[in-house]
């Protein structure tokens, strides 16, 4: 069967075998291995959980592990992202944007004392976790939390969001924005975090729900609609 | 009693010198704007749960902290995880002391004493940290971790573990980046931490490949800490772990000239996909899945295993590996596990349900249908590489043999023995990671003091005696480098490498087979220095290919050696011409470690 991916822009096609059961990224593997060691591509775990496999299939934002292949099958990097090479996207500024936008809780009580070993002593000197159980606070976690603690930051709602554009800083994109709805709904924030949502552009949604998530959150419902307020 | 090998199958067990360093390799400085003059406190190796916890803590100390992360940071074994986490004592009777004493049970007399102590009395402390971070524990009705949602997973003898939801480890990768983020440390994300530099046994830094820039850079520090996960990778396809489980850590050390201990323990999960390919070797399950009344077939149908869920991960390999190796497998190379007995019993429709629920036959449907997922056709399963119970040998602050270099989580050896429980490798990484983060922030500042006596962390690479060859390969004494026509694909030794890990070094060991793997690994020893990497800077996965194949090397070759040498079967470890555990001798633990360029062996009594 032939097989496309996108390359520097160029399509190139493999000629691959197609056995029962071929994912995305069994063939890219497979071309990874027999035809062309230059191709590049992450992948992780093989079962949709790290999320770094994401690519378009046929246009599609889509994690490699999880999409049965189908002759003819196109694929490319996610769109609106800086393509590093092939269909390697630049994952590193997501890291930074952690700090600049404090997407964390505030550092917690900490619930158990400290426990620290001495080695010399032979010694564990410690307050006695045991006695301290009750202090671990009482959390009513949302349903809307759990449910957005999903995201496997596989980047995919980004490609998919026709406002993003990785170069614009007035629009955060959705995938900050679930960052920021995880930490709305968690009982222990302390911080405003619509008025951030709103400082990161979540004004400028289209509300078109384009946001495709491989992982079955709802993100226009679950994460924008309840920042931005809109109805 | 120290010994060098003696084999007298000749030299392919003797390691070769390090490479000569001739200082005219290309020498870059960082690179990416992070590294400065002064380099860091404490460097962390690994970003999942126990790199990034170990970051922390030293950073809490005031240390000024780097982490090195493969992957974007929070993106390997610990995401992927179930999120399953021990938390001993919230049952009713339960207690530290009873988790111990489960886990020197299971651990067949391998495990260190003081550590499963300090794993023990620590559990609750890394449910305390990861909440800390921002996960959610499942909670009861009140919110409250109580004895109400503790799960129960095989081997404890009280249900004592607090569990994640559908999306297990997902939210844990989420948080552990928030956590770096928060405490301000460096990360260098997608660098490859190739050697850690040393000067009169002392660690003076790490030399990095960063894969989307294409450049080696050198970041002098003070400690390290080795928190890169484990060997999954070894035996790919026939793993459950992430695609960068390829060994790093133990290879780092061990190059360094830290002690390792009982390599040869590597933990397969009983229960995995044979078939079709996109899912050979994920994981199926636990012997827990089995119920009552499951059992396991041989090809024939013929029952081979009862009662499966009251054994532990090893005592079912092994039942399973004499059973493929006696030429009872299926053509794809499984057992039949079937659970059909089940839905006879009373409840029998409710287990199933509840593990439908639980979302634990998902993966069955897509990969074997619906009666399969309903438990009216068996499931073609075989073991899968899963953890490496061995490790780094390090003390009770998590210090390896060498000064300054520290190891927590997977990386480190000794917790659980020959056989670790379920939901305690999660707890380990905050447990350890922060003992290591603590304790390489104090080492480091012992030596900020003794810079100011002369000590200078800041060496730079040619002082360190080391160069800033791309990648750490020694592609110079062959004239080679990057783009440079070769005859070896990377990749493709890698697949030779794992194919061989799991015939010759996988479930069923003997010493023929593996003598062989040790001889094949010398042979890609030798093609290591006519390898074919395509050219081209930016995230060259040619480059990380053979930096990893390096690393699969030097580890595979250490859980050869060390299964090799044990000479019984033990915990995980299981010969096939030394089928008994040999008690007559006093149970020894097994250490390795790098001498003039040779590797070494010493065989200690287990403490």
């Amino acid at each position: 069967m032939i097989f496309s991916v996108e390359r520097q822009r160029a399509l190139q096609a493999f000629q691959v075998p197609l056995t029962e059961g071929d994912t995305v990224l069994t063939t890219l593997l497979y071309i990874h291995e027999n035809l062309d060691s230059t191709l590049a591509f992450r992948h992780g775990c093989r079962t949709g959980k790290c999320g770094l496999c994401a690519v378009e299939a046929d246009g599609k934002t889509r994690l490699a592990c999880q999409t049965t292949v189908v002759p003819r099958m196109v694929i490319g990097p996610l769109s609106r992202l800086p393509v590093l090479r092939d269909l390697v996207v630049d994952r590193r500024r997501f890291f930074d944007q952690l700090s600049r936008h404090q997407l964390y809780l505030a550092k917690q009580q900490f619930c158990l004392g400290s426990h620290r070993f001495y080695p010399e002593s032979r010694q564990f000197c410690q307050d006695d976790p045991y006695s301290s159980l009750p202090q671990f606070g009482v959390i009513k976690e949302p349903a809307e939390h759990h449910n957005l603690m999903a995201c496997t930051e596989c980047l995919c709602c980004l490609a998919a969001c026709p406002r993003y554009d990785w170069e614009d800083s007035s629009f955060g994109g959705p995938y900050l924005f679930v960052k920021l709805a995880q930490l709305h709904f968690d009982p222990r924030n302390t911080t405003d975090r619509r008025k951030q949502a709103r400082e990161l552009g979540i004004g400028e949604c289209a509300e078109c729900g384009k946001c495709y998530c491989p992982n079955g959150i709802a993100i226009y419902k679950t994460a924008i609609r309840p920042l931005s307020g809109h109805k | 009693m120290a010994c060098a090998f003696s084999f007298a199958q000749g030299e392919y067990l003797c390691g070769k010198p390090l490479p000569e360093h001739t200082g005219k390799e290309e020498s870059h400085t960082a690179t990416n704007g992070h590294t400065g003059e002064n380099g860091f406190d404490v460097v962390c190796i690994g970003g999942g749960g126990a790199g990034i916890t170990a970051a922390v803590a030293a950073a809490a100390r005031g240390a000024k902290v780097a982490v090195i992360a493969k992957e974007p940071a929070g993106y390997g074994d610990t995401r992927i995880s179930m999120g399953n986490m021990v938390f001993p004592g919230l049952a009713d009777g339960d207690s530290a002391e009873g988790f111990l004493s489960d886990l020197r049970k299971s651990g067949e007399g391998l495990e260190d004493p003081l550590l499963a102590r300090i794993m023990a009395e620590g559990a609750p402390l890394a449910t305390a940290i990861l909440e800390e971070y921002g996960h959610i524990f499942t909670r009861d009705e009140e919110g409250r971790l109580s004895a109400k949602v503790l799960g129960r997973t095989g081997g404890h003898s009280f249900a004592r573990t607090v569990t994640s939801g559908p999306a297990g480890g997902v939210p844990i990768g989420q948080v552990l980046r928030a956590a770096a983020a928060r405490a301000g440390v460096t990360v260098f994300e997608e660098t490859v931490a190739c050697r850690i530099t040393t000067e009169s046994r002392r660690v003076t830094g790490v030399v990095c490949f960063d894969l989307p820039g294409g450049t080696s850079f050198f970041v002098p520090a003070a400690a390290v800490v080795i928190a890169t996960g484990g060997i999954g990778s070894l035996y790919y396809p026939h793993t459950d772990c992430a695609r960068g489980a390829t060994g790093d850590g133990f290879a780092l050390a061990y190059e360094a000239g830290a002690e390792l201990v009982d390599m040869e323990q590597v933990q397969f999960i009983p229960f995995a996909f044979t078939h079709p390919g996109a899912f050979l070797g994920l994981y199926c399950g636990e012997p827990a899945l089995a119920g009552p009344a499951g059992v396991l077939r041989n090809r024939d149908g013929k029952m081979i295993l009862e009662g499966v869920s009251r054994l532990n991960r090893a005592e079912v390999v092994r039942a399973m590996a004499r059973e493929l190796v006696g030429g009872g497998g299926t053509g794809y190379g499984g057992l039949l596990l079937d659970l059909g007995p089940n839905l006879a019993l009373p409840g029998g429709r409710d287990l199933w349900r509840a593990m439908r629920d639980r979302g634990q036959l998902d993966l069955v449907r897509k990969a074997y249908g619906e009666a399969a997922c309903r438990w009216e056709e068996p499931w073609d399963v075989a073991p899968t590489a899963h953890y490496l119970m061995g490790g780094i040998k390090v003390d009770a602050s998590c210090e390896s043999t060498l000064p300054g270099l520290f190891a927590a989580g997977q990386a480190m050896g000794g917790v659980h023995g020959g056989n670790r429980l379920g939901s305690v490798s999660l707890a380990e990484l905050f447990v350890f990671g922060r003992i290591a983060g603590e304790a390489a922030a104090e080492r480091a500042a012992e030596r900020t003091v003794e810079r100011a006596a002369g000590f200078d962390r800041t060496a730079r690479p040619d002082r360190a005696g080391v160069g800033l060859n791309p990648a750490g390969l020694n592609l110079q004494s062959a004239g080679k480098g990057i783009g440079a026509p070769g005859r070896y694909s990377p990749m493709a030794l890698q697949r030779e490498l794992q194919k061989m890990m799991w015939e010759e070094a996988g479930i069923a060991r003997r010493a023929a087979g593996l003598e062989n793997a040790l001889q094949a690994l010398a042979g890609i020893e030798k093609k290591l220095d006519d390898l074919c990497i395509p050219p081209g800077s930016v995230y060259n996965t040619g480059v990380l290919d053979a930096i990893e194949l390096r690393f699969m090397r030097i580890t595979g070759r250490l859980i050869a050696v060390s299964a090799l040498l044990r000479k019984e079967s033990r915990g995980a470890h299981f010969r096939l011409d030394f089928p008994e555990c040999d008690d007559r001798h006093g149970r020894k633990r097994i250490v390795l470690w790098q001498e003039e360029g040779w590797m070494r062996f010493r065989e200690e009594g287990a403490p």
